[in-house]
């Protein structure tokens, strides 16, 4: 599916995008199973067996929020490794406050969507700097430690983030925390051939992020790892922001409709009258939908 | 060639040095040499949270991997489960992984009832990796407070200042044979370059490169570095230096940090002395305050514990080879002027411009001093100008492949020292003498309507015995 590596760069050095759901209503729904100090302190030492496999390994956490995300830390930026727990707790914190600040203007129904959209393109935005930088440079991907709900408002946004990763070759890697399995990430990890895990025990989250998502991409072409069950193709109405087994199609620009409109809102053409009328038009196209 | 040690049999032999200049994949390291004696490794393990470590960062990338993900396992796993991890493709790399993590002794392996292998990390590896991971890495001291080092060098500077001192090393190597001298190379370290770096027969000839010497030049920067750190382990432990406290002091240097000032009073005797030697080779920078003395730490010296194969620590290249033959190297430093000597005519150098021609003469000169034609073009190769390094090939063809010609023309010719028999009595003498000289393994050649032959002068006198018979 992915394809190969058209450059070389090192053997097994990576730059690790790892992106956290910090999204609060999120954690307080499942913080019987696992808290999110927990969460936290397993991905502590994930990060840090992570910088201690190589020593040009580079690890950056990005936090996604609920209205926000934000670089949490940077291992190519800070200097001083006593003290890198302690930076990076403390600016977690401030960006759950100023995250929950953000929040108050309105009423909040649950269950809450987290920004993955963002954090994804933030990733990806530091990945093109990396790549930019110069010939040399270590190999990046992505992991999503992810357990909000999908939000479909999202839908064209991941895609976009999707179709450039698999671009730049980067593989997007997903680690579902939460109860249901996300339709994103296993579109994400399918396109761009990472890997698409949902542990069945959370308390031995460090044990599958250590097994599983520690493995560099050159030690992957050797080693057995989680193949995709099922993919959730399913896609989002770009007019009501909702899933869908079934829709209309624009046949110009391929926009995605839950119902029959006369004009395409994305691109302007006008769809015919006649063909509208009769229900089983071939303008009207069915999606491919695997089930779990 | 030896790649891993797990290759090696025998566990307390040493490991010859691999030495050509393709690094991918070899790992020559200094641990694969020295720590295998069986009574001291699991000793040397225990002492400190670092050595595990570095003794992790040394490993090959899959067996990294398995000690991760066999870090918080405390049982015993067995050998059939480890094969579950790899896909078919990745055995041999499997079997290399989990050899060498036996002979480092990080893995032990048992046999259990059914005669089934069963395998264990090393409990006191184990716990120390855990620590680390916990709670970070520890440095192995304190940097100094700022206001009491006055004025450290930016990182930029340090890096300078690194490439000045390795280059100026390299040059003291090359102008030895030239009889020139320099002193700012302490002796102790020439010692250890003469060990087969240098050749000298007697005090009053100049010492001379060897073979390796030169092929020494032509290898990258890091491996050069392992290759001297190596030899200057062998030297010290001649020297009746305790090897251990050495290694483990080498390792605790690679886990400092580049560009920041650590106190020289923490050291012992015996480390001050090191980093006086390794302050010569550019890895360690010393300064002098008001009071006290520190130490900084290059990117020599952190790069210490990555492995050769990483060709990211390697500097941008500056050659450009035309198809032509002509060379343009953009660079102002001396010692590459004086690397590329070895196999090319320089022609002419501007300030920052060596311009040459790699002429069938100059390439003998190379070959004639041991230098192959494979170090070269990996030489020319390695060191492209970002340019035309992007080009496939980046060094031309025709170029690569005259190279080769040319090396492989010497080796065309093979002189046999012979002797020429002919005018032979009879046919009958002839075709037993042909016949004789071919049951010797000595016959080269022969015409049998002229009655000639050409047979080795190696059995000259049995031929000759041989002929005086036939004519009784």
């Amino acid at each position: 599916m992915t394809p190969a590596a058209s450059k070389l760069y090192t053997d097994d050095v990576s730059l690790l995008m790892v992106l956290i759901d910090t999204n609060p209503f999120f954690w307080n729904s499942i913080k019987s199973t696992l808290s999110f100090s927990k969460f936290i302190s397993n991905v502590l030492a994930f990060l840090n067996s992570i910088l201690l496999l190589n020593q040009l390994n580079q690890v950056v956490l990005i936090a996604t929020g609920y209205n926000s995300c934000d670089y949490i830390f940077d291992s190519s930026a800070s200097q001083n490794q006593n003290q890198r727990a302690e930076s990076l707790l403390q600016k977690l914190e401030e960006f759950v406050e100023k995250d929950e600040s953000l929040c108050r203007e309105d009423s909040v129904d649950a269950p809450g969507f987290s920004l993955l959209s963002g954090s994804l393109s933030m990733a990806l935005c530091y990945i093109q700097k990396v790549f930019r930088s110069g010939p040399l440079h270590p190999r990046p991907r992505i992991l999503c430690l992810h357990g909000s709900p999908d939000g479909p408002g999202q839908y064209v946004a991941i895609m976009n983030a999707i179709f450039s990763a698999q671009r730049s070759m980067v593989p997007v890697d997903s680690c579902i925390l939460g109860a249901q399995h996300s339709a994103f990430l296993q579109q994400a990890s399918y396109i761009t051939g990472g890997v698409y895990l949902k542990p069945q025990l959370l308390d031995g989250l460090f044990q599958y992020l250590s097994t599983v998502f520690a493995t560099d991409l050159h030690s992957r072409s050797f080693l057995q790892l989680p193949k995709p069950v099922g993919v959730d193709f399913r896609a989002s109405c770009f007019c009501h922001k909702n899933t869908i087994d079934m829709g209309y199609i624009c046949s110009v620009c391929l926009s995605i409709f839950c119902k029959h409109q006369k004009k395409c809102s994305t691109c302007g053409s006008v769809f015919g009258q006649s063909q509208a009328q009769d229900s089983s038009t071939p303008d009207r196209k069915r999606k491919t939908s695997v089930d779990k | 060639m030896v790649r891993w040690c797990g290759e090696s049999t025998e566990p307390n032999k040493p490991i010859p040095i691999y030495f050509g200049p393709k690094t991918t994949g070899a790992h020559p390291r200094f641990l694969s040499r020295r720590l295998p004696s069986p009574a001291t490794l699991p000793q040397h393990l225990t002492t400190e949270n670092k050595d595990a470590a570095a003794i992790l960062r040394s490993l090959p990338p899959l067996a990294k991997k398995y000690v991760l993900q066999l870090l918080y396992i405390d049982g015993p796993v067995t050998a059939k489960l480890l094969d579950e991890w790899v896909l078919p493709d990745g055995v041999s790399k499997h079997k290399v992984a989990i050899d060498r993590l036996i002979q480092l002794r990080v893995l032990s392996e048992t046999l259990d009832r059914k005669k089934e292998a069963t395998y264990r990390l090393n409990p006191t590896f184990q716990l120390n990796l855990q620590k680390h991971i916990l709670h970070g890495g520890i440095l192995p001291r304190e940097p100094m407070p700022l206001n009491v080092t006055v004025r450290l060098p930016s990182l930029e500077d340090l890096d300078a200042y690194a490439v000045q001192q390795w280059e100026c090393f390299l040059l003291h190597l090359i102008n030895s044979a030239e009889a020139e001298k320099s002193t700012n190379i302490s002796s102790s370290m020439m010692k250890v370059f003469q060990r087969c770096l240098l050749n000298q027969r007697d005090d009053r000839e100049p010492p001379k490169l060897t073979e390796s010497g030169f092929q020494f030049l032509l290898m990258d920067t890091s491996a050069q570095l392992w290759y001297i750190i190596r030899e200057y382990i062998s030297n010290s432990e001649d020297h009746g230096v305790d090897t251990a406290d050495l290694i483990a002091f080498l390792l605790e240097l690679s886990f400092h940090v580049t560009g920041e000032a650590y106190n020289v009073n923490t050291l012992t005797d015996v480390q001050r002395h090191i980093i006086k030697d390794l302050a010569d080779l550019g890895l360690v920078k010393l300064q002098q305050g008001r009071k006290e003395s520190w130490f900084i730490p290059t990117k020599l010296a952190t790069n210490l514990s990555i492995s050769l194969a990483d060709s990211s620590s390697r500097k941008q290249g500056f050659v450009v080879v035309e198809t032509n033959f002509r060379m343009y190297a953009y660079s102002t430093s001396k010692l590459h002027c004086e690397i590329l000597r070895l196999f090319s005519r320089i022609e002419y150098q501007l300030p920052n411009l060596i311009v040459g021609a790699i002429t069938k003469e100059s390439l003998y000169k190379a070959f004639e001093s041991g230098i192959t034609s494979e170090q070269i073009i990996s030489f020319l190769q390695q060191n492209a100008h970002p340019r035309v390094a992007e080009r496939i090939p980046s060094v031309p063809e025709n170029v690569t492949d005259q190279i080769r010609l040319w090396e492989s023309d010497l080796n065309r010719v093979e002189m046999d020292p012979a002797h020429l028999y002919d005018e032979f009595p009879s046919r009958d003498v002839f075709e037993s003498a042909c016949d004789f000289a071919r049951e010797y393994g000595g016959l080269l050649w022969e015409n049998s309507k002229k009655m000639r032959i050409v047979v080795k002068a190696e059995i000259y006198a049995q031929m000759k015995e041989f002929l005086r018979r036939q004519k009784e």
